[in-house]
């Protein structure tokens, strides 16, 4: 079990010594001390959101927050293993449904024609992520939705932002992907060989 | 402060046993002073937006309470052997921007070394002795509009803890930045039966010191509160304040939900804010109006949150 010691620290301070230890690689178990109930409910928080179990116990004025990797959870985690050595990871982020300004019934035609062909780039393409107006294009009645699900059913990760399914009043209609975080997406950009943004 | 003996005067029309906003004090039958004070330390790193917000939020009790704020002195906590005095001619200079925007007078102020910064001010208003609006006149029936979205405080903390975007940054800063002058004018031409603005409490806190000894209930419609939807992805994360949890211990007991609402959300509503909007108590028929003059004059966050009801009494009931 990995043990933190954060003690002494106010929030956001144990939240990121967590974070830091599971960015330096994963594990099943993580126990974090921490000495005030805020810091308690928001490791407790961090860990759940991270796909693990947290249980507290107190000990004296201290808190420890044990965090226990559930098996098969579907979000992805901080560190990502590696595709294939030699393969490069090319990181796609759609940020609108429709290609380039002017006329938009074009810029829709020519979004449904980029993302139907984008799986030519091949074993290199690592992830889809959309975001803002580009989630519209992971929801049902979506021209494209058959491509995507084609794509995530071949190993393609494909990441939808949450922020923007809730600001879409969208969430119930997502039919592909995985629901992300900012975090999660700049972690995705910095791990990428390279990112073309759309 | 319970169990202090205040001095009071026939002529102070708010003072501390009544916990609203600011004092005041009438002058002539036609004249009240407003007086308020706020100073904290930095809540986002650049000095000159944090002078603009510490002076909006100073502002903004007298805004509250119907007033026009009118001078202001600084209040400055600076530790000038550590850092260089830029910083704090930086701070003053966005405190001062604010202020002439409000058309309010910088006319004084104390400073003191200290080894943190804090900044702030304390403001000086008019109001009409019989216009003052307090906290404390809820009406059956009457809608409550808010008209900042929740969520500074979970994203101050994820701004400390280094994981906001500097577009989130951005929007909050300028959020926080905003003064309430156009809502409160707005407000004023309305038959407005209570007012406040939300600051540490939070959104239960304030309402509340609303709520107690009105002999109401409130009912919240959980949907229409307007939110700064990044903050809901910190909150999952545990960027949330030790405040907050402070808040919520405090006044739970409170609160009961119809139906389960999102854990998440639950958080924003005791999220402490800084600079936070009004939250105006007013009859339906006036809610509608004002809705529409604030979203025109570009308040667009702007929402009907709930309703004054006559059951349950003293309680915040949140429906979906």
């Amino acid at each position: 079990m990995r043990i933190i010691d954060a003690r002494g620290l106010a929030c956001p301070g144990p939240v990121l010594e967590a974070k830091a230890s599971l960015g330096k690689g994963p594990t099943d178990t993580i126990k974090v001390i921490v000495d005030n109930e805020a810091a308690q409910h928001n490791v407790s928080r961090f860990l759940v959101h991270h796909g693990f179990e947290a249980k507290t116990h107190r000990e004296g004025n201290d808190f420890h927050v044990i965090g226990s990797f559930k098996k098969g959870f579907s979000a992805v985690p901080a560190e990502e293993p590696e595709k294939k050595p030699g393969l490069k990871k090319i990181m796609v982020m759609v940020a609108t449904d429709r290609m380039g300004f002017g006329d938009d019934e074009l810029g829709l035609k020519l979004m449904a024609n980029f993302i139907k062909t984008l799986n030519e780039i091949g074993p290199e393409l690592w992830r889809l992520i959309f975001v803002n107006n580009g989630v519209k294009l992971t929801i049902k009645n979506s021209e494209v939705l058959p491509s995507l699900k084609a794509y995530e059913k071949n190993g393609l990760q494909i990441l939808v932002c949450g922020t923007c399914l809730t600001h879409f009043k969208l969430l119930d209609e997502k039919q592909v992907g995985e629901t992300t975080n900012m975090l999660d997406i700049v972690t995705a950009m910095q791990v990428a060989d390279k990112v073309i943004n759309i | 402060m319970r169990g202090l003996d205040f001095p009071t005067d026939p002529n102070l029309i708010v003072g501390l046993d009544r916990a609203d906003d600011a004092g005041v004090y009438r002058i002539t039958d036609n004249l009240a002073i407003i007086q308020t004070v706020d100073f904290f330390t930095p809540i986002v790193d650049d000095p000159y937006w944090f002078g603009q917000i510490a002076a909006a939020n100073a502002l903004s009790d007298i805004y509250a309470m119907g007033g026009i704020p009118k001078t202001a002195m600084n209040i400055v906590a600076f530790p000038l052997k550590k850092m260089p005095i830029d910083i704090l001619r930086r701070i003053i200079e966005g405190g001062l921007d604010k202020l002439r925007e409000a058309d309010v007078l910088l006319v004084g102020g104390h400073s003191i070394e200290d080894d943190e910064i804090k900044y702030g001010l304390s403001a000086t208003g008019f109001v009409h002795p019989e216009q003052v609006i307090t906290k404390r006149n809820l009406r059956a029936g009457d809608r409550l509009i808010l008209t900042k979205p929740l969520g500074t405080g979970i994203i101050s903390t994820a701004i400390k803890g280094g994981l906001a975007s500097q577009e989130t940054i951005q929007a909050i800063t300028r959020l926080m930045a905003t003064l309430n002058r156009t809502a409160a004018e707005a407000m004023k031409r309305y038959p407005v039966h209570a007012c406040t603005d939300i600051t540490g409490y939070g959104l239960v806190g304030h309402l509340a010191e609303m709520l107690i000894g009105s002999g109401f209930g409130i009912r919240l419609v959980a949907g229409n509160i307007p939110i700064i939807p990044e903050a809901v992805e910190y909150a999952a994360m545990g960027m949330i304040p030790g405040g907050a949890y402070k808040n919520k211990n405090f006044r739970e007991s409170l609160v009961n939900f119809e139906t389960p609402i999102d854990p998440r959300i639950q958080d924003l509503l005791f999220d402490p804010q800084t600079s936070g909007g009004l939250l105006i108590s007013l009859s339906e028929q006036a809610s509608t109006k004002l809705l529409a003059e604030l979203k025109e004059k570009g308040i667009e966050a702007s929402a009907v949150i709930g309703e004054v009801v006559t059951q349950p009494v003293e309680e915040i009931l949140i429906g979906p």
